[in-house]
Order: structure tokens, then sequence, then C-alpha cells
């Protein structure tokens, strides 16, 4: 059921990517062919080493395969020299990471809106106020991020990722450093951005819990795609996990 | 754990090669200085040495004020050399002619252009000349001169060209006979020395018969030392004998005393130099103690006790300061002889032979490069033992402060000092330790009292996060990096604080001296507009050196020319005799002397006690003093005072007058008749003549007719109006001041190393930060731009303070120190804009490498990394 709903706004063929060489070489993918249809929450899982985390840094523009391609939002990144990668990421890529990473000397609000402020373009005032209202931290916004909780952080940095409204949202293990609730909130945010604003987003987790807010599950073992599904409930994920194993 | 040491250096090069330069340029400049000075008197004492070696005993007129304080008059007549001569013992002795003279072409430039002199000598009969013809021959005839090989190699002079000679007789052209050497030295230091016949040399010396010392041979079989005794025993008392090997040792002991004051000049930036690489080392220290934590704490958790983490850190300290300080060394061996270089280009022409490293200077470089390195980091290493070992398991563990002395303890820690403070001012009869003490405590009291303030509370420091966000305002525009940058620049205080600080150092000096240097010229003009009231000034072209006494007389016979009086320079040993028991003053002082007549009718005088009549009928037993030498010594009119001249005279004058002479003015502690300065004082030249013009002639056609009769016959001299005295006085202020800076420039270089470390360091700090800003699409360009924008900003934080700390310390100093003495304060507002525009400008460039380094940061790696 992969590619039939909606265009594909993320695609990688045949993408493989080693790291060494000589016979320290490892082959972190080995020939990943995948679509990703716009509106669509995918999670990808796998165990450690199983190259899901490389996967997702080609896919963002944020690593450059050994071959093969990725094409996002009709680029195809692989043709892209550096300062064009930093403009695509700018301009159609959001991010949320694990450990959060907002800037400590900015607030709330200036952390949100710092991709508008690295490109130089004008904030949508109307959008900021739908995402700020949908995220939460409203009355937080004048705060800096040593004054917030984990999951307020986190839900700044959601805002963020959805405030130059990209053609894909990257989240690499966005519950990893969260409490049970405030994971939860964090997930049904993303899952909310993906209903409610059409946003495309795609996950890398090893939280089953997590994986079942997403559409769609993938999951990888020694570099290669080996399920390729609906995601279903948590038992559904954790079982498929470890059947896969 | 000397293993680990090693290998952290290895890991931390670019931070151990910053840290080490910050320490090594302050040890080049002090093994440089050590080494240019004792370059320069090996110099000097070889050629004395060997210049002396063919004379068993030299004879010359007592130094009755210390050394080099000789009377311009001389007692040696040819009496004296025959008496000398008559002494068993004597196979010869002649008697030698030597004086300062200017050196010209016939086209009227100067042969040297620094400020060392030209020396003139007479030739000495063969077996005591100490000049040898390295080409052509030494001076036979009247109109022949030889010139010293340097000398003649520097100016490009040839045999057969012609020179003119100005001593203290109206100049004579000589035509160049012969090359010398002297001593066998191709150079006697910087100094030009041209030799004449005796004759010639006794005319431009004005030295009538007399001599200025007496070469004395002894015959065979008589000890230098046995006909020393001999010759004393029949000369006057006035007169100084010693052997050729004392008056060598004499010479030169001389000469390194003079050379002193270069040499302190110097080591005074060395020292502010070391200063501010104490204040980078004590930085890098503090912020790798505290990005080590993890590591300190683990090896705490794996059984290190304090004091080996504490000597870990002191060893590496230890470590850096021996590279710093031994690389210094070699830098200084090869900045001597730029700096050399450096005083030639500002006139100061200093003998270069060979390179002296004398084994007290490697001892010295060392001990301080490495004491000032280890002691800068004696405090970082204490704050690391403090580091808990639970630092290895969590992140955000601060180290505990240092706990706050009890009460108890602190008054007993106050008594003590006092005591020991009180008794040191009991032994050494000086009170200025006790405000010392108390500015200590009080110090230490403000800084306790702030900890008790903020106990509990995140450590803030108010000032320099408001100033780097004001003075970040002026990049904040710039977007969203200017603000990051802005922000960044004051995230951590205290680092800002110590980095910029070591900026503040050098570029807080320029700012003081620039204001001194500002006010003495503004001084200098208000002095020359309010007291002198002729038209002309004619002094030597060379600041330092006379005029001939001739002049006045030559110039008075110039047509329209009114009035010319000359003043004239001396000093003696001042006593007070008026009151009984202990002699209250004693002290060596300069002396003015002046034409009664004509002084005041070119000079005005403020006076406290007295009138101008009281300088016409000073005649030689009367003197006027100023008001300031009156305060300190408690002077009052009609006090008697005993003079000692350096003709070695005691003269007795009585108080006559006391004005208020101002800092920058003519007249020293006392003033004294001309005529009593050259009967008793020895004074045969003048320091300045002033002129003034005839009712109704036109000046611009008396000065021409002046500057005709100074370039026929006194081409040293010149005349300038008060405008140009002023100018020309401006212009020699800022000719030192750039010497200044110069030398300055190293501490503000240093300083630069310490912000690029401070930077670098502190990108590592935040290289997540960096990575993600880069993921969401900032640019290697703008990250560039963040940290150079940071750096601008400490680097203005310096500028600011410094010049804060540098004008108010100027304005202080001179409204203290010199309060009531006419100084004129002026501040240089130009110059101090240049300041800032400078310290953005070393912020900017020492950015470079650190935002090329953060620019280039991996984006991925950045990301994974702590």
């Amino acid at each position: 059921m992969s590619g039939d709903q909606g265009a594909p706004i993320v695609s990688a063929v045949d993408l493989r990517r080693t790291f060494g060489e000589g016979e320290a070489a490892v082959e972190a993918l080995a020939g990943v062919t995948v679509d990703f249809p716009e509106g669509r929450f995918a999670a990808i899982m796998g165990p450690s080493g199983s190259g899901k985390s490389t996967l997702m840094h080609l896919l963002a523009g944020l690593d450059r395969p050994t071959s093969g391609t990725v094409t996002l939002a009709g680029k195809t990144l692989t043709d892209l020299d550096d300062r064009a990668l930093t403009q695509l990421r700018r301009d159609r890529v959001g991010f949320i990471f694990q450990s959060f990473n907002l800037l400590p000397v900015l607030d709330a609000r200036e952390n949100i809106l710092l991709p508008l402020s690295i490109a130089g373009r004008a904030v949508d005032r109307e959008w900021l106020d739908q995402l700020v209202s949908t995220v939460g931290i409203g009355d937080r916004l004048d705060h800096r991020p040593a004054e917030l909780s984990g999951g307020q952080q986190q839900r700044v940095a959601v805002a963020r990722a959805l405030i130059s409204r990209p053609a894909v949202v990257f989240a690499d293990e966005p519950s990893g450093n969260l409490d049970s609730k405030s994971s939860g909130e964090v997930l049904a945010l993303l899952r909310q951005a993906v209903d409610d604003f059409g946003q495309t987003v795609v996950m890398v987790t090893h939280d089953a819990h997590a994986a079942s807010f997403a559409d769609r599950l993938l999951l990888l073992a020694d570099g290669r795609i080996v399920h390729d599904g609906p995601a279903g409930t948590a038992d559904e994920v954790l079982d498929l996990a470890k059947a896969i194993g | 754990m000397g293993k680990l040491i090693l290998r952290g250096f290895a890991e931390r090069k670019v931070r151990a090669l910053l840290t080490g330069i910050a320490i090594a340029l302050g040890v080049a400049l002090m093994a440089g200085t050590y080494i240019l000075t004792d370059t320069i008197n090996n110099a000097f004492a070889e050629v004395f040495a060997t210049s002396y070696e063919n004379k068993a005993v030299v004879v010359t007129p007592k130094e009755a004020l210390g050394p080099r304080s000789a009377s311009e008059a001389s007692s040696i007549t040819q009496a004296t050399v025959a008496r000398v001569r008559s002494v068993p013992g004597v196979a010869a002795a002649a008697g030698s002619v030597g004086s300062q003279a200017t050196l010209l072409r016939s086209n009227h430039t100067r042969i040297s252009s620094g400020a060392a002199p030209s020396l003139v000598a007479g030739r000495q009969p063969s077996r005591f000349e100490s000049f040898t013809a390295a080409k052509g021959h030494l001076p036979s005839a009247e109109d022949e001169l030889a010139i010293d090989q340097a000398t003649a190699e520097r100016a490009h002079l040839k045999i057969g060209q012609r020179l003119i000679v100005a001593g203290r007789s109206p100049a004579r052209t000589y035509i160049i006979s012969g090359i010398a050497k002297f001593a066998g030295s191709e150079s006697f230091g910087g100094t030009s020395i041209a030799l004449l016949t005796p004759a010639q040399a006794q005319y431009v010396a004005a030295s009538h018969g007399t001599f200025n010392s007496i070469n004395v041979a002894a015959s065979p079989g008589v000890a230098p030392g046995e006909l020393a005794s001999r010759v004393r025993a029949a000369l006057p008392k006035t007169l100084t004998v010693r052997t050729g090997a004392q008056e060598a040792a004499n010479q030169t002991a001389n000469l390194e005393e003079e050379l002193g004051f270069l040499r302190t000049f110097l080591l005074v930036f060395a020292y502010v130099a070391l200063v501010v690489g104490a204040f980078i080392i004590f930085n890098t220290f503090s912020i790798t103690v505290t990005q080590r934590m993890r590591e300190f704490g683990l090896l705490r958790t794996l059984g290190c006790s304090r004091a080996q983490i504490m000597r870990s850190v002191v060893l590496e300290g230890l470590l850096l300061g021996i590279g710093g300080a031994v690389a210094g060394l070699f830098i200084g061996i090869a900045l001597a002889p730029a700096l050399d270089q450096l005083f030639k280009a500002f006139g100061a022409d200093l003998p270069d032979s060979g390179t002296v490293l004398q084994s007290r200077t490697v001892i010295v470089s060392l001990l301080v490069g490495i004491g000032v390195t280890v002691l800068s980091g004696l405090f970082p290493a204490v704050r690391a033992t403090r580091v808990p070992p639970i630092a290895a398991m969590r992140e955000g563990v601060s180290i505990p402060p240092r706990p706050l002395p009890s009460r108890r303890k602190l008054i007993a820690r106050f008594l003590v000092s006092l005591v020991i403070v009180l008794a040191i001012s009991a032994a050494t009869h000086s009170k200025a330790i006790v405000p010392i003490l108390l500015i200590a405590w009080g110090i230490r009291g403000a800084v306790l009292y702030s900890r008790v303030k903020r106990a509990g509370q995140h450590r803030r420091y108010r000032v320099i996060p408001a100033l780097g966000r004001t003075i970040g305002l002026i990049v904040s525009w710039r977007g969203i990096m200017g603000r990051l940058a802005r922000e960044n620049s004051v995230r951590q205080p205290g680092r800002t604080l110590v980095t910029a600080l070591a900026l503040t150092i050098g570029l807080g000096l320029v700012a003081f001296i620039s204001v001194l240097a500002a006010g003495t010229q503004a001084t200098v003009e208000a002095a020359v507009k309010r007291s002198f009231a002729g038209n002309l000034i004619v002094m030597n072209t060379q600041a330092g050196q006379g005029i001939p006494s001739a002049v006045a007389p030559a110039v008075r016979g110039v047509s329209g020319v009114g009035s010319v009086t000359a003043v004239s320079f001396t000093q003696g040993r001042v006593r007070d005799i008026s009151k009984t028991g202990a002699p209250v003053i004693d002290e060596k002082s300069a002396i003015t002397a002046i034409e009664p007549q004509s002084f005041t009718k070119m000079y005005t005088i403020e006076w406290e006690h007295g009138s101008a009549a009281t300088l016409a009928s000073l005649r030689s037993t009367g003197t006027v003093i100023t008001k300031k030498f009156a305060t300190l010594h408690h002077l009052k009119m009609d006090e008697r005072l005993s003079v000692l001249t350096p003709s070695g005279k005691h003269v007795t004058l009585t108080v006559r007058g006391i004005v208020k002479e101002e800092v920058i003015g003519l007249m020293s502690n006392l003033t004294i008749t001309s005529a009593l300065a050259r009967s008793d004082f020895g004074q045969r030249e003048d320091g300045v003549d002033f002129v003034s013009y005839a009712p109704g002639a036109s000046g611009s056609r008396v000065q021409s007719g002046i500057d005709a009769l100074l370039k026929r016959s006194f081409p040293q001299a010149h005349s300038q109006t008060a405008a140009q005295y002023t100018k020309e006085q401006s212009s020699k202020v800022n000719t030192f001041l750039l010497l200044i800076y110069v030398l300055l420039a190293l501490s503000v270089l240093v300083s630069l190393f310490g912000i690029v470390n401070t930077l670098i360091l502190s990108i590592y700090e935040r290289t997540r930060e960096l990575g993600m800003m880069r993921a969401i699409g900032a640019s290697r360009k703008q990250v560039r731009q963040m940290i150079r924008y940071e750096s601008l900003i400490t680097g203005l934080i310096g500028g600011v303070l410094g010049l804060v700390i540098g004008v108010v310390g100027a304005v202080l100093v001179t409204t203290f120190a010199l309060s009531g003495s006419g100084y004129v304060l002026s501040i240089p507002v130009g110059t101090l804009i240049a300041l800032l525009v400078a310290a953005a400008l070393a912020g900017l460039l020492a950015a470079q490498l650190p935002a090329r380094r953060a620019a280039k940061l991996d984006v991925l790696g950045a990301l994974a990394s702590e």
C-alpha cells in the first residue's frame, strides 16, 4: 500500500552507504528503494545498526550516499552542492531531534522562528499563532529553554520544524528523551500535524508505542527494508519487530 | 598521569600552541631586551678596553656631581701636562681634546640622523692613538679630517669629499683624508667620530688651550697602578687619576648605567605582555577545567586523589610554560636585531656587533615564563580538585564554590597582616604600604560581600552582560546571526570579561598614554603662549644638544634684531646652610642660567615674591627658586643655599625671589645668572636663545637674515617662531608615542591569541548547537558571520573598557599628580576613536580561524557530539 495515496514527496532509489574502506568497510545501507507520499506519517524502525538513522540522514540531505539517488520535493539531492543542499534543508525540510537542540540564548518564540530568521523570510503571524496554540506553549513563549520542561522544549522544537511549512519533517527519536506522558503529547502533535495540516512526517524510532502513531511502518535490518506496511497498534508493531528480529 | 597529560596536549594542539604563543611573546620581548642591551654594552666594553690598552694612566677632571657631569670647561692645561711629564716613571704624556659636534655634508644635511651624538677628537701622538687608517691617511694638514668607517659606510662618504664640522666655534669645512677604525672597531656604537689635527680639535671644542684628559705612558718597569699613585700625588684634588684599565671599566660602567633606562623601558613592555599572557593562560585553563569535568570526575571515581588532579593540571601548566618560555627565548634571539632596527627607525642608532646571550638572559627568561604560566594555571588547578566524582556520571554538575572563610578566621588574618605591614612600615620609615593593605582588604571585603549576597543563586556578573548587549546592538540589526552573536558573547560573562580584559590592558595603556601625550602637547602650547614674549627661538636642530655661546652675539649683529637673550642649563648639588643641624636638602638639581637684563623682556614670569628688578639685581650671589622647590624644602626668601658646581666649586646663593613656574617651563628649581654659570659652573654652551625684533623690522626678513647667519656659521642651529616650535615639539611627542604604540602592539597581539583561544573553546562547547543550526539550514557563511560578530563584540568590550580605564586613569593622574602645575588636560578624540576601530578590527581578525573552523564542522558529527 506504499505509493497509492498521493504523490511521493521524498523518494530513494537503490540507496547504498558504506562507511570506512577496505576490510573495515561497513555497509550501513545495502540498496534501499522507497517512496514517501505527501501528507503521510511514516515510522522507520529497526535494531541498532540496521541503518535506520543513516537512511534518514541521506533522505534529509545531511549525508551523501555512496550510490543511488534521493529526490526531495522534486530536487535530486545527489546533484546539489553544499550551498544548495543547505538552502533546500532550510526551505523544504523540518527537523526534530532527540535532544531537542534548542538555542539556549533564544526564548521559545525566537527558537520557533529560527528557520525563518536564518532564511530571512517574513513571519506568517496567523500560522505562528495557530502553531503556538496547537503545541500549547502560548504562555511560555518568552521563556528560554532552560526554563522549560523537556516536553515543553520538544513541543517548541515541533513548532520550529513546522514553521517554515516544509515539504517533509524528519523526526529522529523525538520521544527518546521524554517521559511517557510528554512522549505521548509530542507524538500526538506529530499525528495532528499530518491530519490537520497535511504535513509529511518521517520518524525514526525504536519505540513500538511511538511507531503506532504512524500510518506506515518500515522495518530495516542489515541495511535493507524487510517490512513495509501499515503501522497498526503498538502490540502489532512489537510482534512484527520480534518476528523479524 | 604524565602520559595522560601528554596525550591531552596532543589532542589539543591548537589550544596548546595558542596558549604557548601567549607566553612566548612576552618572554621573547624580555629576552630580546636583555640580548640587545647586553650586545650594546659588550660592544662598548670592547671598544673602551681596546682604546685604553695603550694608556697606562689617564687623567680627567673630577666629576664632582657623579658620572657624566663634568663641567664644560676643563681645568687641564698645558701646564698640567708638563707637571705630569715631570713625574718620575712617566715615559710620555699628551693632552687629548674631544667634544660633541655636528657633522654635516657640504649641502648642510646632517650626517647622523639619529639621536646619537657626533664626536670630534684631536690626533694623538702615535703611541696613544686609538685610530688607525682603514683607507687614506689620518689628518695631517689643518683642513683634513678622518671619519670612522661605520659612518662613512652609512652616509656614503668618500675620501676627498667635504664635511662641515660645527662645534662650539663657528663651523669650518674639512676634506676627508681618510676612513678610520677606532680601537680596531669599525664603529663606536652609533656615534660618528671625526678625527682632526690637535689644533683644529681645540678650535672646534673652543677649549682655549685646555684638554679633556691626559694620556700617560709608563717607563719600562713601572706598573700602571704605581704610576697612577705617583701622578695623583703630583696633581691637585680636582683631577681624577685612573689606570687605563680602570678608566675603560669606568667608561663601560657609566655607559651601562645610561643604557639601563633603555632596558627598563623595554622590560616594562615585556612585563605588560606577560601580564596579558597570564590572563590568557588563566582563562584557557579555567575553560578547559570546566570542559574536562567529566574526565576529572572519572579520574576521581577511579580513585585519583585531589592532589593528583591538582598535580596533573599544574604539570600541564609547567610543560606549557617550559614550551612557551623556550620558544620565547628563541624568538627573543631573533627579535633583538629587530628591536635594534626599531630604535634605528625612531632615530636612536645603537651599535650591534654580534649577539650576546648571557646565561642570566636564559635563566631569567625561562624562570619568568614558566613562573607566570604555572602561577596563572594554579587557580584553575585548585578548581579542578573540587570536581566531584559524580561529574563523571551526570551532565550539568557544577564545581562547588570555595567555602566562605569564617568570620573569626577573617579577623585573625586581617590582624596578622596589619601587624606585619605596620612592622615593615616602621622598619622602612615608609607609610606607603599601609594604604595598599587597606585597599587590598577593601577589595577582598567587597568580593566576599558580593559572594555572600549571591550565595545560593547562580553566579552572575552584571556589568559585562549589560555592556556586551549594548555593544551587541551594532550587530543585532544584522538579523538572527547578529542577535545570536550578541547573546553568545555574554553567555559566559566571566570568560568574556577575562578575554576582553587581556585586550583592555594593551588598549588601556594606549588610551592612557595618548591622553597624557595630548595633554603634554597642549601644555607646551599653553606654556609657550603664556611665557614666551619674544619673536624667535634659536636652538639646536637636535633635541637635548646645546648651541655655542657665540651664537647669541652673532645673532645680535643681524640687522633688524632688537635683543637676544641666552638661556643655558647646568646642574649642581644643592644644600641648605641656613638651618642648623643636618642639611635638609641634599640633591642634584637642574639649574637654569639667564641673562638678567634681557631675559624678562622675552619671558613672562609670574612672581610669588620679587619682580623683574629682582632678576636685574641677582648678581653672582643671588638665585630665584620655584615655588614648588620652595614648598618642598620649606625655603623662604633670603635663605642661603650652598651649591656644589660641576667644576667642583662651592658657591653660596641667597634666595632673592620665588616664581610660580609651571610644569613645562624654562626655570628649573634654581635660576642663576649666566655670568655665574660661566665662571663657577664651567658653562660653555647655551641651551636656547630668544630673539625679539627691533621695532618696525619685518619679521620674515629678520628671520631669513638669522637663518643665513646660522647656516653659514652655526649650521647645527635653527630659528623657529613660537608656532613652529610648538609644532615641532608636538611632532616629537608623536614620534615617541608611535614607538610606544609599536611596543604595546605586542601585548595587543598576545591578547588576540587569547580571543582566538576562547572562541575555539566556546565553539567546541557549542558543537551540537552549531550542528543543529547547519542542519536546519544555516549556511557556512552565516555561521562564520555569527562567530565574527561575537568576536567583534568581545573586542569592543575590551576596547571600551580600555578606553574608559585609560582615559579615567589619565585624568585622575593628571588631576592629582600634576594639579596646580599648569598641566592642560586634552582628550585626543580622534586617537580614541581610532582605538575603538582597532579593537573592533582586532576582534574580527581574531575570529578568522575560529570562524572558519566553526563553518567547516561536519553536520552529522556535530549533531552526534555531546
